[in-house]
């Protein structure tokens, strides 16, 4: 008698433990629509809300992801066949996902919404539409006024030679100053650094139609003996590091995004800083930059796909999609239009990100793209470093590309 | 007696459920996948490719470089922390004044979190961080810590060494104190000084503790995560790509659940060899 | 090593060390005293920076001290959902390893059964297999359950540790079993023999099992870390990771407030419990 107490006890227990997360879910009435993003609940969940209001008996179970292992939970949720209904992805990601079967094709329903929104591309895997553009986050050239006017220099930099030239000048001021900030050490990160100056050369990684590497092109050599002329003068850190530093003026120019607009406005109101677009090489080309979308998604096994097309599609809109831009900042809008709200007009930093966007390229929508991003930065890192030539650090790399991409199906 | 069985089987039953679910079924599980081409993305267009995994591994160049870290990390930690370990243990071993204040200090970086460890020193090595500002002023260059591939390894070595020889160093105080005083006494007799009775006693009498420690040791080292995770996530340059690191990138990152698996046994059979190594050899000894 | 024995050990080698001490001068220990003191500011310095960093808040000329840091990051962690969660999940782990733990230790230390031998080599070996492999697994089978970002998937992977299992099964080892005999006799069934008997009589070794669960499973991060996908599930050390992650600028204020709250519980734990802790991992050390 005492033994089935005492197991009856254990049992209630351990269901207890589990109760307090795991029960409320199952008695919801009407619709609900999971979603997965990765934007700061303070920033979402008023135009969630919005969306609820205007489609009552719907409600949005909102979970915020971060970069750091997002994509594995996302991952790691459709093996174990319960994904989001609808999802927030990294557009370097979505070809990936596509290829496998994993997410939905959404060519029909998204015809209608063509024109009015950009970047495309970053939605796009083989001709097909998988997802809708929501916001697109790129990289411009911080510049610190204060250094500048300490140097004697009194433009800033448009092109390569005069980039070189101030940040040796600000370099030479010496005490604990460094004249650029080059991403060094971490992954996913320095390619979005290089392949600016690259893609502004004219260069690339990939052939047009994806089949073979370009990655040893004379465009992206010369955009690497630029890198490589750069670093004496650098500071060689992680971006967050290089963000650090160039908010406590430390550095003289550092190439980053939008956040740290909003971090520069918290922490040290008092800089005189400026916002320009990358420099171009000194003849000719263009001042591109990285281009990093984010996509909405549905997932074949979503349980709710049309309600989750739905949310999408009010997401995307312009006015939707600013409310959450202005709040964070580091995006904008993928709709177009968007430059031309007050919010812009009020904020001349935010909309030379918004100038870049028009000139930003995004990553070719392979689906090894993250294997063939690692050979990448590996040979960059190489040039950067010395251990490797560039030149042979770039033919190696793209070697190795060219090996990837023949074992793809 | 059947009754006696029952209870026995009760009461071992929390055991054999949880070990059962979480100790034997994830580990026969990941075996099985070691021989397969899983991609989680695709559950459903898995193969079975045999050793191929196991192959690819060996012939894997950056498989090597992180065994190649991960054995330069445990190598080079495990002598430091043991030798200091011990010394301080000796050190502690007398009347002291404020002994208990020196045995909770040097202990304390043990029971803190690795994540906050390694957030902490890594606003140390910082480029304008306490290290540089330190060798600053001794008139010393600075030394970029986290990027340098030369010295990024040898950095998170030098704070593991400070973050875990303290609950070593009580490992060997028990030790210590375990060892009869009339052993000393014996060999202070027969004419031996400090040194001679530290090598001739309290070593071979402590080779059972010093055992223990380097096998734990070495298991803790071979697979090293958090710091990575926390500090460099593998760089610069692959310096400090420790083999634990490297499987789950493959796992997580490339969505390669079968290689990442492969790679987790042959660290495993590594693990287990340098365990029987270091207990045959110790044995030996003693 | 029972206290009475270990007492006399003690003072018989006091009494040498006094004795050796007068031979050899006071030069050496005093020098020995210095480098102690040394090595100890090198153990304290890091933590001691941590609350520096987390207490340095920017003032009108300069820094001063304040607990802005700790403020913003509890609500905007937000880690006062991560303490609590850290918490609640530490109570249950540390119950169910006292309660479930010493079951099968004392199913261990006191029957014989078929295959124990190979059930403890099986769980040693275990302990080997990095837990990067096990996850992966685990993971699956808990995202079937639909037990991803409950407290269940943090609780009952933990809920009994095979240290605490072979440190409560020393322990009972050694309680005479003659009270035990005493007790049925007089016609108390097997957990009534448990509960009433030998548990109370285990105190001690209660102890340090409650006190070594609560410090490894409050840093504990891997399986925390995927095992939960919301903010509202986290524990404090992921928080802690994942705050600092990004490609964003690291901000060094209140993310040493966010370590150091995960830090002072541990702090108090061990400065009260010292004793304990170093009894547990002494003990594990002798019997090796």
């Amino acid at each position: 008698m005492r033994r089935l107490v005492a197991c009856a006890a254990l049992a209630a227990a351990v269901v207890l433990a589990a109760a307090p997360a795991g029960c409320g879910k199952k008695q919801e009435r009407g619709t609900v629509i999971t979603f997965w993003q990765f934007f700061e609940p303070g920033a979402i969940r008023p135009v969630l809300e919005k969306f609820e209001k205007e489609h009552p008996g719907v409600r949005v179970d909102m979970q915020q992801l971060t970069w750091a292992d997002g994509r594995q939970k996302i991952i790691a949720s459709v093996a174990a066949g319960g994904p989001p209904d609808l999802c927030e992805l990294g557009s370097t990601w979505v070809a990936k996902f596509a290829a496998d079967g994993a997410i939905l094709d959404w060519t029909e329903d998204a015809r209608a919404l063509r024109d009015r929104f950009r970047m495309w591309d970053t939605a796009e895997y083989d001709s097909r539409v998988y997802g809708l553009p929501w916001v697109v986050g790129t990289r411009a050239l911080f510049v610190n006024r204060d250094l500048f006017a300490r140097a004697g220099i009194d433009s800033f930099p448009e092109t390569w030679c005069e980039l070189l030239d101030a940040s040796e000048k600000v370099d030479d001021l010496g005490d604990g100053v460094y004249g650029f900030g080059l991403n060094s050490g971490e992954r996913y990160v320095l390619y979005k650094k290089f392949m600016p100056f690259a893609w502004g050369n004219g260069g690339a990684v990939l052939s047009a139609d994806m089949q073979h590497s370009v990655f040893d092109s004379q465009e992206n050599l010369e955009a690497l003996h630029f890198m490589t002329a750069l670093r004496p003068s650098s500071l060689l850190e992680k971006q967050d590091v290089l963000d650090r530093a160039f908010i406590e003026g430390r550095v003289g120019m550092v190439l980053s995004g939008a956040w740290l607009l909003r971090t520069l406005a918290k922490e040290a109101p008092s800089l005189r800083y400026a916002v320009v677009l990358v420099p171009k090489p000194d003849a000719g080309g263009s001042h591109a930059s990285f281009a990093g979308g984010e996509v909405l998604v549905s997932f074949r096994n979503s349980k709710h796909p049309k309600e989750a097309f739905e949310l999408a599609r009010f997401l995307v809109e312009p006015e939707n999609a600013i409310a959450v831009a202005r709040v964070v900042r580091s995006v904008q809008p993928a709709a177009v239009g968007a430059e031309d709200d007050p919010y812009y007009a009020e904020h001349p930093e935010d909309r030379v990100f918004v100038e870049q966007l028009r000139t930003s390229v995004s990553t070719p929508a392979h689906p090894r793209w993250s294997e063939i991003e690692d050979v990448v930065n590996e040979a960059l890192e190489q040039a950067i470093h010395g251990t490797r030539k560039p030149e042979d650090a770039l033919r190696e790399g793209s070697r190795r590309i060219e090996a990837l991409l023949a074992t793809s199906s | 007696m059947a009754g006696r069985r029952a209870t026995t089987g009760l009461f071992l039953s929390p055991w054999i459920l949880t070990f059962a679910a979480f100790g034997i079924f994830p580990i026969v599980f990941s075996f099985v996948l070691s021989f397969l081409r899983y991609d989680p993305l695709n559950p459903a267009g898995a193969s079975f490719i045999a050793f191929e995994n196991y192959a690819r591994a060996l012939r894997d160049r950056t498989f090597w470089q992180s065994l190649g870290n991960t054995a330069f990390f445990t190598i080079g930690t495990i002598p430091v922390t043991t030798a200091g370990a011990f010394l301080l243990a000796v050190a502690l071993d007398r009347r002291l004044p404020a002994r208990s204040l020196f045995r909770a200090g040097f202990f304390v970086p043990s029971v803190v979190s690795m994540v906050v460890i390694s957030l902490i020193w890594k606003n140390l090595y910082a480029p304008f961080g306490a290290l540089n500002a330190a060798l600053d002023a001794f008139g010393l260059p600075e030394v970029a810590w986290l990027q340098n591939p030369k010295t990024a390894l040898p950095a998170i070595m030098l704070m593991d060494v400070w973050a875990s020889t303290g609950y070593y160093m009580l490992l060997f105080l028990a030790g210590l104190q375990s060892i009869p005083r009339e052993l000393y006494e014996a060999s202070a007799l027969d004419g031996a000084g400090t040194w001679a009775r530290v090598r001739h006693v309290t070593v071979p009498l402590l080779m059972p503790v010093t055992l223990f420690v380097v096998v734990i040791n070495t298991i803790r080292s071979l697979q090293v995560f958090i710091e990575v995770f926390v500090m460099t996530r593998g760089g610069p340059m692959n310096s400090t790509l420790t083999t634990v690191f490297y499987l789950y990138d493959i796992g997580f990152f490339k969505f390669e659940m079968g290689y990442a698996s492969a790679i987790a046994y042959l660290l495993f059979l590594l693990i287990l060899g340098f365990s029987v190594l270091e207990m045959r050899t110790m044995r030996r000894r003693a | 090593m029972s206290p009475a024995l270990g007492g006399a050990r003690r003072e018989g080698r006091e009494a040498h060390a006094a004795r050796d001490g007068g031979r050899r001068g006071g030069l050496a220990h005093a020098l020995l005293l210095v480098a102690l003191v040394a090595i100890l500011l090198v153990s304290l310095y890091p933590l001691f920076w941590m609350f520096a960093l987390a207490l340095r808040v920017p003032g009108e000329a300069g820094w001063r001290l304040g607990f802005e840091h700790f403020e913003s990051v509890w609500k905007s962690g937000p880690f006062d959902r991560y303490f609590l969660n850290s918490i609640w999940v530490a109570a249950w782990v540390v119950g169910a390893n006292a309660l479930l733990a010493s079951m099968v230790g004392y199913a261990l230390a006191r029957r014989r059964f078929p295959g124990k031998r190979a059930l403890l080599l099986g769980v040693l070996a275990t302990l080997m297999v990095p837990r990067q492999v096990t996850m992966i697994p685990v993971y699956l089978l808990f995202a079937k359950m639909r037990w991803i970002d409950t407290y269940a998937a943090l609780i009952v992977p933990f809920a009994v540790d095979a240290f605490n299992v072979f440190l409560m099964s020393q322990y009972i080892q050694t309680i005479p079993e003659e009270l035990e005999d005493a007790a049925r006799v007089d016609g108390a069934g097997d957990f009534g023999v448990f509960f009433r008997v030998v548990l109370p009589l285990a105190r001690p070794a209660l102890a340090v099992v409650a006190i070594n669960t609560f410090l490894t499973n409050w840093n504990s991060f891997l399986y925390p870390l995927i095992l939960t996908n919301s903010e509202k599930m986290r524990t404090l050390p992921v928080g802690l990771a994942l705050y600092a992650q990004g490609e964003h600028s690291v901000d060094w204020g209140p993310l040493m407030a966010g370590s150091s709250l995960a830090t002072i519980p541990i702090l108090i734990v061990f400065l009260i419990f010292q004793r304990n802790i170093i009894a547990g991992i002494t003990q594990g050390a002798l019997k090796g």
